[in-house]
């Protein structure tokens, strides 16, 4: 999933420079009602779950939709739609029994509910970006390429309340992919009512625990709570708000002064200072995301595996993350980040023990060896997008790469170009980060493989890591499987095929008033389990 | 341009040895101008100041121990006279000093071309509609009305978007935009002096009207154009830095006062050196030239006191 890397300088003229009202005027609760207010870094570009690809997204329309499974407080998989499933000896077919429920406006959700929207995932129609999510369900990349109707996918109706899910290979993670945003239960009924208009505030309607209220674009998304949630007795906060502020430092001082009651977004370097003066908000956590440098393999310089490994073996991992980032991030030799499930990881480049100077200068040997010294220096430009949290590093990666001789240059983008120039190959070399999609290594190493398409920005080739990985998926044993995943990212992370340079913790500014709340490592925090540790104070004694 | 200036009397001290000379010498009403911007404290004091920071700029790069780019790892975020860095360093470990003198240097860079382009065409523009006058005044007049009601922010970031990121196109773009207020003043400045009668002697003389503006109306406008040139230059370098606050400014790890004191207020509860010294340079250099604009339009417009 990609970061929403929000273009602060636009956002900010369109916020009206606004510091102090930063256009997110709190918004007054109804009486005796509970509201929560959070910041989000940005409007989301749709609230259709199947084409929705921004963390931002996610945390909206996933307090609006559940899937056949959803998150815990904890971010682990836990029956949603689905109160039960069943999966076959070899792995390969999935059966789950649906939880009698309802949609918001009454009408139940069936197994044809969960049908139509995997197919309409599936559809080339729909140019989801994820729709390679469910490529290990049969046929599914084939109706995708246009080469198969949608009804070939392998998801049945068996009956009313039961559907059936016919795999490629095993998938243990199966769980955890339909979790994921891209793969929540639609109401069929309501989109084919109303086409693409089905996501608009009046039409949407939806199965968990909160429905969409309102949405102003760039004042505040309000969604309500969904009376006939399977759990709605459970659910504690009434109302919840999402407001777009772009300017993180913005959100900060709001939810420092009590007016927002979340910020999921922290710049790291003030982690440090935040954690003396207000230790009880600030929560950190080991996060699955990873920074890199994308390296475009197109170019014949970068096509060159010495030059990579020499830009590779340049970059101060340490300096990145002990002295920029400051807020316990870990250097990355590896493109997994440590804690991912059924992985053992730890996969480190060759290199990673070399101290600076012994790596700075097998980086001129090599860079050399290809050609390129003092009288040809390699020339190089960084693509990067402005005000994320690894703006800051990218200076220190130009310093790091002119100590080996490297003339890097730099050229901003604001968020949306960047990615649209990463998926067009239009770089050099770009400033990138991925967050895991569902708890796995396959979601990182995927990114790498020659069929993943757009998302594989460098466009790395490698046969044998494309097999490696074919292999693991081929392999029910989840042991076996992380062996070979292993060997995988070994060839890979040798091959310099990309620069991760470190591994990023999870950075959330919470109001201590809040309860419910668990640091996780995928970062998911659904209002629903949320609460406030005053919630009969604030319903008996109304306040604005 | 002396020819139509009031021949002042000798001064009385000097008036034997005038006398004497073959060659008497007399003041002109640019002599008057300057012995009064002179006398102006704050004026000459803003000059003298400028003039530092303007030195500063242009040399002090070479002369710091540490260079605007490099990195010391060593000594993040430490406070100022630690390790030899006066005024502390950044969060990468560089050298505020450093940055701040080259930072001084981009900002006065971008105010000084800037503020050219915009004398350029602001007076080729103003002193053609003012002298050519009729229906062509009128359209030449509207066109800057109708650039008048864009945006500022909005015109430069658009530029910026089309064409990308560029130095350059920065200085080009402010000076674009900034013409604007040229053009009108030079325009009302040449309605009032096209019938004057020097202008009319020389259009009796034959004289072409290109050069007509060129000798005879342009530097007689020099008056206010000068004044409005020197509240430019702050101008200018304000907008700069608003675009760097903003993030479409310089690129780094090339800084300029804007960028420096966007980035400083980021961190200020950490290392408030970051963003004081840059406020402090430039609040001071605002002031001068301010200063400095004020003294000319007192010694030159003498009415308007």
């Amino acid at each position: 999933m990609r970061l929403a890397l929000a273009a602060a300088a636009a956002a900010l003229v369109l916020a009206g420079c606004g510091q102090s009202g930063g256009g997110a005027q709190r918004s007054v609760c109804p009486p005796g009602k509970l509201c929560f207010h959070a910041a989000n870094q940005n409007d989301p570009e749709t609230l259709d779950p199947a084409k929705g690809s921004l963390v931002i997204e996610d945390n909206i329309i996933s307090d609006m939709f559940v899937g056949l499974v959803t998150d815990d407080a904890a971010g682990q998989p836990i029956p949603g739609a689905a109160e039960s499933w069943t999966t076959s000896p070899d792995g390969l077919t999935w059966t789950f029994k649906l939880r009698p429920h309802v949609w918001s406006d009454g009408v139940p959700v069936t197994a044809d509910d969960v049908v139509f929207s995997l197919r309409r995932l599936a559809d080339p129609k729909t140019a989801a970006q994820y729709a390679y999510f469910i490529y290990p369900i049969k046929n599914a990349q084939e109706i995708n390429g246009g080469k198969a109707a949608p009804e070939t996918l392998g998801v049945e109706a068996l009956d009313d309340r039961t559907v059936r899910i016919t795999l490629l290979h095993p998938v243990p993670y199966l769980p955890e992919l339909l979790k994921h945003q891209s793969t929540y239960v639609l109401p069929a009924h309501v989109i084919r009512k109303w086409g693409d208009a089905w996501v608009n505030p009046g039409h949407i309607v939806s199965n968990g625990p909160y429905t969409l209220a309102s949405w102003r674009l760039g004042d505040k998304i309000r969604l309500v709570k969904n009376p006939r949630f399977y759990d709605a007795a459970n659910v504690c906060l009434d109302e919840v708000y999402y407001y777009p502020i772009a300017d993180i430092n913005s959100a900060e001082r709001q939810v420092l002064r009590g007016e927002l009651d979340m910020s999921n977004s922290l710049r790291s370097s003030r982690v440090e200072y935040l954690r003396k003066v207000a230790p009880d908000y600030v929560h950190t956590h080991t996060y699955l995301g990873v920074g890199y440098l994308a390296v475009n393999t197109n170019i014949p310089a970068l096509k060159d595996k010495r030059v990579r490994l020499a830009l590779d073996m340049a970059l101060d991992r340490e300096f990145y993350a002990e002295k920029l980032f400051r807020a316990g991030e870990l250097p990355a030799y590896g493109f997994t980040p440590p804690g991912v499930a059924n992985y053992p990881g730890g996969v480190k480049a060759y290199f990673a023990g070399w101290p600076l100077e012994r790596r700075q200068a097998e980086a001129r040997r090599l860079l050399a060896e290809a050609g390129y010294g003092p009288k040809n220096p390699l020339k190089l430009e960084i693509l990067y997008s402005p005000g994320g949290s690894q703006t800051t590093i990218v200076p220190a990666i130009q310093a790091d790469w002119r100590q080996i001789g490297v003339q890097a240059s730099l050229a901003q983008a604001e968020g949306q170009i960047l990615f649209s120039s990463l998926n067009a190959r239009n770089f050099q070399v770009g400033v990138a980060g991925w967050i895991a999609d569902y708890n796995d290594a396959n979601t990182f190493l995927y990114l790498l493989k020659s069929t993943t398409g757009p998302q594989n920005y460098g466009d790395y080739k490698n046969p044998i890591y494309d097999a490696l990985l074919d292999k693991a998926d081929n392999e029910p044993d989840l042991q076996k499987r992380a062996a070979y995943l292993m060997q995988a990212e070994k060839i890979m992370v040798d091959d310099a095929a990309n620069l991760p340079f470190y591994f990023w913790i999870s950075r959330n500014l919470v109001n201590p008033n809040v309860s419910g709340w668990i640091d996780n490592i995928v970062d998911h925090h659904r209002k629903r389990w949320l609460c406030f540790k005053d919630a009969d104070a604030r319903r008996s004694a109304p306040r604005s | 341009m002396t020819a139509f200036g009031p021949e002042l009397a000798p001064g009385s001290r000097a008036g034997a040895a005038a006398m004497t000379s073959a060659a008497r010498k007399g003041r002109s009403l640019w002599d008057d101008a300057l012995r009064r911007l002179l006398r102006n404290r704050a004026a000459v004091g803003s000059m003298a100041v400028l003039a530092v920071l303007v030195l500063a700029a242009v040399v002090g790069p070479f002369l710091t121990p540490f260079t605007y780019d490099q990195l010391n790892k060593q000594d993040v975020w430490v406070a100022p006279l630690t390790h030899g860095h006066l005024l502390g360093t950044d969060s990468l470990g560089r050298d505020l000093l450093a940055r701040l003198l080259i930072g001084l240097r981009v900002s006065l860079a971008v105010g000084v071309v800037a503020t050219c382009v915009s004398l350029v065409i602001g007076v080729a523009w103003g002193a053609s509609a003012g002298y050519l006058g009729g229906r062509i005044d009128e359209v030449m007049m509207r066109v800057v009305d109708v650039l008048y009601s864009l945006p500022f922010i909005f015109f430069v970031i658009l530029l910026m978007v089309t064409f990308g990121r560029n130095f350059i196109l920065m200085f080009v773009a402010i000076g674009a935009v900034e013409w604007l207020t040229m053009a009108r003043i030079v325009r009302g400045q040449t309605l009032s002096l096209r019938h004057k009668e020097f202008v009319e002697a020389a259009r009796a003389a034959g004289v072409s009207s290109g050069r007509i503006v060129l000798r005879h109306i342009v530097p007689n406008l020099l008056g206010p154009v000068v004044v409005y040139v020197t509240l430019t230059i702050p101008g200018v370098i304000l907008a700069e830095s608003f675009l760097s606050f903003l993030g479409l400014g310089v690129q780094e790890p090339l800084t300029s006062l804007g960028t420096l004191i966007s980035t400083g207020a980021q961190d200020m509860e950490l290392a408030p050196w970051l963003l004081i010294f840059p406020s402090i340079v430039m609040v001071v250099t605002l002031m001068c030239f301010n200063f400095i604009g004020d003294g000319l339009r007192d010694a030159i417009d003498p009415k308007d006191r």
